[in-house]
């Protein structure tokens, strides 16, 4: 444990949370025990598109232990459907209607039908089993483009087509200002030396944390609506239950329990189960408790990233980028989500397409359908992982073209000075993408590479390396957060300090796992002069922390560790003010007093100081002889808000082996260069690094989401749907480039969130670059031996 | 329903307990003898390995046994790593090294690999990836876990 | 996912009292639990609704490794660890500690059985393919105390059958001595390590001065079940250690006359391919162990 008052921002400080973690007193959602509380499990649909003919209860109704069963009908006219405002974008969209059970129709399998509530879980699975659902089947919508071809069933039976939004990212609001602006870009592509035209498809797959989904409802007639959620935006949760239950907000409160198991963006959405399970203690009112298993999990939720995407490239014949045309095609399923409605993500990545190149101009479109299988919910590199997927690929294939190093055509492109606007206005804000990029080329070794690559090959061994890099969100700036979740992007901290001299933090999102307690411990301690231990923070609990709209786009580092250090700033000036006047020191401003080692000091004359206790205890405890105008107590509120988004930015290499027999590889090391500025503990950023970038090879290697033709899915557990273990693979190593943010504070930037976008691009880059003799591009994922090896075996076939 | 009495030993604490033959080793732990320090990750499977405890010192998953198989056996679950207050070298190095972020899938893996150091005091990298299969974690990409169970093997020495 | 309601749960001491207690249950109401890993799954789905446990863990003498002149004898209670970890078993038996050691994981390999693999014969299973290429003889036990044995091969059915009739319990397993130098190896592909085999192969062989003088070669992860390779088997012999052709050669054969399916994580052809790479592997690792 190093560090002293001066330097806990970007010391090793080991983290405060994993204490109770590796004792086994971590308190998750489902240890969270509340007295005679019942469970809820839910029946799912067995068909991907079929009518209710009819739900019979009877049987789970009459055993022993079952206190209530409840189905669509009954509830459809008992709670107000979605959408509602707070869990609605502001974009122009399609938004469908729907109520936590299904109601005339399910549209996904998997989709809850109706649900039981038993005294014992093991006798709520017995009932749920016990309900006989008669169907009557549908066509099955299984993919976009079926979704979007002539005479397509249509899902929502109410709408003219299966299209729930589509927008043009470049050309403007209009038509004519659009079409004019598709004939300027096809100008650009008619001159070029260089044209790339690919289709690029990334699979269904997401975050799966090891926790699943959970909610423990209770309803108290003087105190209303209590509820704990796994849930990454309490405070939106919060107004989304009072305006679906019609239950006043103030009556509505929502924990977060301290510890939840993971995130990744997939407990952001306001889904159907907690409507129903705090409708049902309502109504009950009686404590009702529901842990999902990891077949709802897998079968309801964790699924994104399912787009297509018609890239093209224009380029001149040294590498230089001229254009980009992509058009985008996403598969949303049923869309029925609150937040994101399953096409915030695609539409983001279609924001995020143009990376960190310098494009002269572009025209981007994205088109999103729904279809039978359930709703795309956030992964962490929201959005982006299929983009990002393309455009890595698509450089790569430029290089090929022009004869050159994928390295040189990346570097010659990158936006060399910022800030900088992208062609689909994404704001770049600070950073040096070019020292970031020269950094992870002193550790790459190229030519070094190279060398041992021709050795390799001529021994009959294949190995390659790959590039790839990604501007990430550092937080979501209101400017864009407003637009397209309808709410608010700053971050928001509550500084109580206790007489004691000890810090309370309140913090209204609700992390799972980032280190929030420690991070801003630690910005705290560097603020006032004290130990981090002696920093604790409240998280999540919509009674007693700020409003925030949650744990979600990398907002910590950036926006909730900026607030929390803004209000210490006021806190310490306030201080300094009454210490001052106390001292009679007329001359003496604020500036003048320093929080260090745990004193506060005048700094014209060191002999003149207190215990940061002893200053703090005389404004919260002894509140006489103040200044005019001046208070008693300490504690404030600070909302941040960056005067502009804010992003960092990342490349990596890797190296793997490819057995051309088999078309299985192996990644023989993986680096990557980072800015995320002003790092506040490393190894919480290195963590986060290696887990993102983890995540990202697991998506791309292992895991499917597969339905088959008749939209049964067939991948709701571990066993099917494939995580990566330890042994899967390699270390990764982390290195930095930082250049401080100016936005913020401590120059910190938020991390964590798009990390794994480049990790699809720069594996398949090196697995291609492997096998450059056989010409090989991938170009759809998963990336999977046994596909490998065929397109190796046509290739070795045709030459 | 069916039930059966069984008496089984968790962290040194004699349980005698009449439960349902169905009831599953890992709800007894948790919900009979509120040790709430084991985790269900994958539900029916045993594929994620957070429910892993030491049944008479060998890791196994709770979730994939009946608590009446576990009747005359002693067990030990994470809380029980910690001796008088004091951290085994492997949770210390756990938290030293930044080996967990959530800290779901944690225990499990405090209780594989704490058996694994027994059995193989000087793993190599290879053997203590090999050796961390049978637990799923999401957060860390293994790495930092790869560098914790190195110390603690370390240290143990 | 909860087990549906179980009625009993019993842990007989003796082979016969685990059969009577069979014995006083209908058809498939009752089963035996030995190490449970992939029956309490199938419990745990509700796949499979027993209303009797018959835990064996407490049955005496179905568990050890006697290692002697005649062969190897296996408890069927013995588990994965226990072999994988058992330094005796070299040359001909090899194969079992290549398996034993890459079945599931370090949990898994505490608490499951050999037994109970054979007995459960899922299509995705290390040990049922080994038993076959090994030739390994099954011993069973029925309810009137009379036993009979089965080779592996017979025993072993399509995905799920066994040869085990209702009132009978798999006591031992054992694989006969080899008559001069022999080796085997098993090797298994899936997505991820470790993971259930979507190809599995197991080859014994026993040789003369390097020379190929006999050899069995069995597939497992098979929709028809573990099967072995007449057609390999036949071309394996005569073929030298260090033949890579002769071995391919014979492995092309195996890959010609088996019956390949696609799942999710191969199709047919991958599986060929599967059954040719890593039965070339494995018969060059037999080669080795038969060398000593």
């Amino acid at each position: 444990m190093t560090g002293t008052s001066e330097g806990w921002v970007g010391s090793h400080f080991h983290r405060k949370e994993d204490h109770r973690l590796i004792t086994g007193k971590g308190r998750f959602l489902a240890d969270i025990a509340r007295p005679a509380a019942l469970h809820i499990v839910f029946k799912r649909s067995d068909h991907a598109h079929a009518t209710i003919e009819s739900v019979d209860v009877s049987a789970a109704k009459a055993m022993a232990g079952v206190v209530a069963v409840v189905t669509g009908d009954d509830i459809k006219d008992e709670i107000l459907p979605m959408p509602q405002p707070v869990v609605q974008p502001a974009l122009p969209a399609t938004y469908p209607k729907h109520w936590p059970l299904a109601v005339g129709k399910v549209k996904w399998h998997g989709e809850p039908v109706a649900a039981v509530i038993a005294r014992d879980p093991y006798v709520a699975a017995d009932a749920a089993e016990a309900i006989e659902v008669d169907y009557d089947p549908l066509p099955y919508v299984g993919d976009a483009e079926s979704a979007l071809a002539d005479g397509a069933t249509i899902v929502h039976e109410d709408w003219p087509d299966n299209i729930i939004f589509q927008m043009d990212f470049t050309g403007g609001a209009d038509e004519e200002s659009q079409r004019a602006h598709e004939a300027k870009v096809q100008e650009v592509f008619d001159s070029a030396d260089i044209v790339i035209k690919q289709r690029f498809t990334c699979h269904r797959c997401g975050v799966a944390p090891m926790e699943t989904r959970g909610a423990l409802f209770e309803w108290d007639e003087s105190d209303g609506l209590t509820g704990w959620l796994t849930t990454q935006r309490p405070h939106i949760d919060r107004l989304a239950l009072s305006d679906i239950l019609e239950i006043p907000a103030e009556k509505i409160r929502i924990i977060a329990p301290r510890d939840q198991g993971g995130g990744f963006g997939v407990k952001a959405p306001f889904y159907r189960e907690p409507m129903l399970i705090a409708y049902m203690a309502k109504k009950l009112g009686r404590p009702v408790r529901w842990i999902e298993t990891r077949q709802e999990h897998l079968m309801a939720v964790s699924q994104e990233r399912d787009q297509i995407h018609d890239l093209e490239v224009a380029a001149a014949s040294d590498g230089k980028l001229l254009a980009i045309r992509d058009r985008g095609l996403a598969d949303c399923g049923d869309g029925c989500e609150g937040v994101y409605w399953g096409f915030l993500m695609p539409f983001l990545g279609a924001v995020e397409l143009p990376n960190a190149y310098d494009w002269p101009i572009g025209d981007i479109k994205v088109k999103v359908a729904i279809t039978n299988k359930s709703a795309l919910s956030p992964a962490r590199a929201f959005g982006e992982f299929p983009t990002r997927f393309a455009m890595e690929r698509a450089i790569d294939m430029v290089a090929k073209r022009c004869g050159m190093e994928p390295a040189d055509v990346r570097r010659k492109n990158l936006v060399a000075t910022l800030p900088h606007m992208s062609i689909t206005n994404e704001y770049f804000d600070s950073g040096d993408f070019i020292k970031v990029w020269d950094n992870l080329m002193a550790e790459a070794d190229l030519p070094g590479f190279r060398a041992s690559q021709a050795e390799a090959r001529a021994e009959g061994r294949y190995l390659g390396i790959g590039f790839g890099l990604g501007v990430e969100l550092s937080g979501v700036a209101s400017e864009l957060f407003v637009p397209m979740e309808n709410q608010p992007g700053y971050g928001a901290a509550t500084v109580r300090l206790d007489p004691r001299g000890k810090v309370l933090v309140f913090e209204g999102d609700a992390p799972g796992g980032q280190g929030h307690e420690t991070t801003v411990a630690q910005a705290v301690a560097h603020s006032f002069g004290i130990h981090p231990n002696d920093v604790v923070v409240t998280t999540g609990d919509t009674g007693t922390t700020p409003f925030g709209s949650g744990t979600v786009g990398a907002r910590a580092g950036s926006y909730f560790v900026s607030a929390a250090v803004q209000a210490c700033e006021f806190l310490k000036e306030k201080i300094a003010r009454i210490m001052a006047h106390d001292l009679a020191l007329a001359e003496a401003s604020p500036a003048d007093f320093s929080f260090a080692d745990g004193f506060v000091t005048y700094q014209k004359d060191a002999n003149i100081k207190k215990t940061f206790r002893e200053a703090v205890e005389r404004v919260i405890m002894a509140p006489i002889n103040l200044p005019e105008g001046e208070s008693g107590g300490l504690e404030h509120t600070a909302f941040f808000e960056a005067e502009k988004p804010m992003i960092a930015f990342n490349a990596d290499v890797c190296t793997v082996e490819v057995d051309i027999e088999t078309g299985q590889f192996k990644i023989l090391s993986w680096t990557t260069s980072e800015d995320v500025g002003q790092i506040i503990n490393p190894q919480i950023v290195e963590g986060q690094m290696q887990g993102a970038i983890v995540q990202g090879l697991s998506n791309t290697m292992f895991e499917e989401f597969v339905y088959d033709e008749n939209g049964q899915q067939l991948t709701a557990d571990f066993e099917n749907y494939k995580l990566a273990t330890a042994a899967d693979v390699p270390d990764i190593k982390v290195t930095h480039a930082p250049t401080p943010c100016p936005y913020t504070p401590l120059g910190s930037r938020g991390i964590g969130e798009g990390r794994p976008s480049d990790v699809p691009g720069t594996l398949c880059n090196a697995i291609c670059d492997a096998l450059g003799p056989f010409g090989i591009e991938i170009t759809d994922l998963p990336l999977r031996p046994d596909s490998l090896w065929r397109k190796i075996q046509a290739a070795r076939g045709a030459s | 329903m069916s039930t059966t009495t069984i008496t089984v030993t968790i962290n040194g604490e004699v349980f005698e307990e009449t439960v349902p033959v169905r009831m599953l080793l890992v709800d007894f732990i948790r919900e009979r003898a509120a040790l709430t320090g084991t985790h269900i990750g994958c539900t029916y499977e045993g594929v994620c390995g957070a429910c892993t405890v030491q049944i008479d010192g060998e890791a196994v998953k709770s979730c994939l046994m009946v608590a009446a198989q576990a009747d005359g056996h002693e067990i030990t679950t994470v809380e029980g790593l910690a001796q008088g207050g004091e951290l085994s070298p492997l949770q210390r190095a756990f938290n030293e090294q930044h080996a967990l972020q959530c800290g779901y899938c944690t225990p499990g893996i405090l209780m594989n690999m704490d058996e694994f150091l027994r059995e193989n005091p000087d793993p190599t990298d290879d053997e203590i990836r090999h050796g961390l299969v049978g637990n799923l974690c999401r957060c860390t990409g293994y790495a930092h876990i790869v560098d914790a169970v190195r110390q603690a093997a370390k240290e143990t020495r | 996912m909860y087990p549906a309601p179980i009625d009993e749960y019993v842990r007989p001491a003796t082979v016969a009292d685990a059969l009577a207690a069979l014995g006083r249950y209908d058809e498939g109401d009752a089963v035996f639990v030995a190490g449970g890993q992939s029956l309490m799954q199938a419990v745990k789905a509700r796949l499979v609704r027993p209303r009797c446990l018959i835990d064996l863990q407490a049955v005496d003498g179905l568990s050890g490794i006697d290692v002697g002149a005649d062969g190897v004898r296996i408890g069927p209670m013995t588990r994965y660890a226990e072999i994988a970890r058992d330094e005796r078993l070299t040359g001909a038996c090899a194969a079992l500690r290549d398996a034993a050691q890459r079945v599931g994981d370090r949990q898994v390999r505490n608490r499951g059985t050999i037994g109970g693999s054979l007995c459960w014969n899922y299509v995705a299973a290390c040990m049922p393919p080994t038993a076959i290429g090994l030739g390994a003889e099954l011993e069973l036990t029925a309810a009137d105390g009379g036993t009979r044995t089965l080779a592996a091969e017979d025993f072993i059915g399509g995905p799920l059958e066994t040869a085990r009739e209702e009132n009978e319990i798999l006591t031992a397993i054992t694989i006969p001595a080899a008559k001069g130098s022999a080796g085997s190896a098993y090797k298994k592909w899936g997505l991820v390590t470790d993971a259930l085999p979507v190809i599995g192969v197991c080859v014994a062989l026993e040789a003369a001065d390097g020379r190929c003088t006999s050899a069995r070669v069995a597939v497992g992860g098979l929709a028809n079940g573990p099967t072995r390779s007449g057609a390999a088997e036949e071309a394996l012999v005569g073929v030298d250690a260090g033949d890579g052709d002769g071995i391919a050669a014979a492995l092309a054969k195996a890959a010609g006359e088996i019956e390949t399916q696609e799942d999710l994580w191969a199709d047919s052809d991958y599986r060929k391919q599967l059954i040719r790479s890593l039965g070339a592997e494995v018969t060059a690792t037999a080669f080795a162990r038969a060398a000593g």
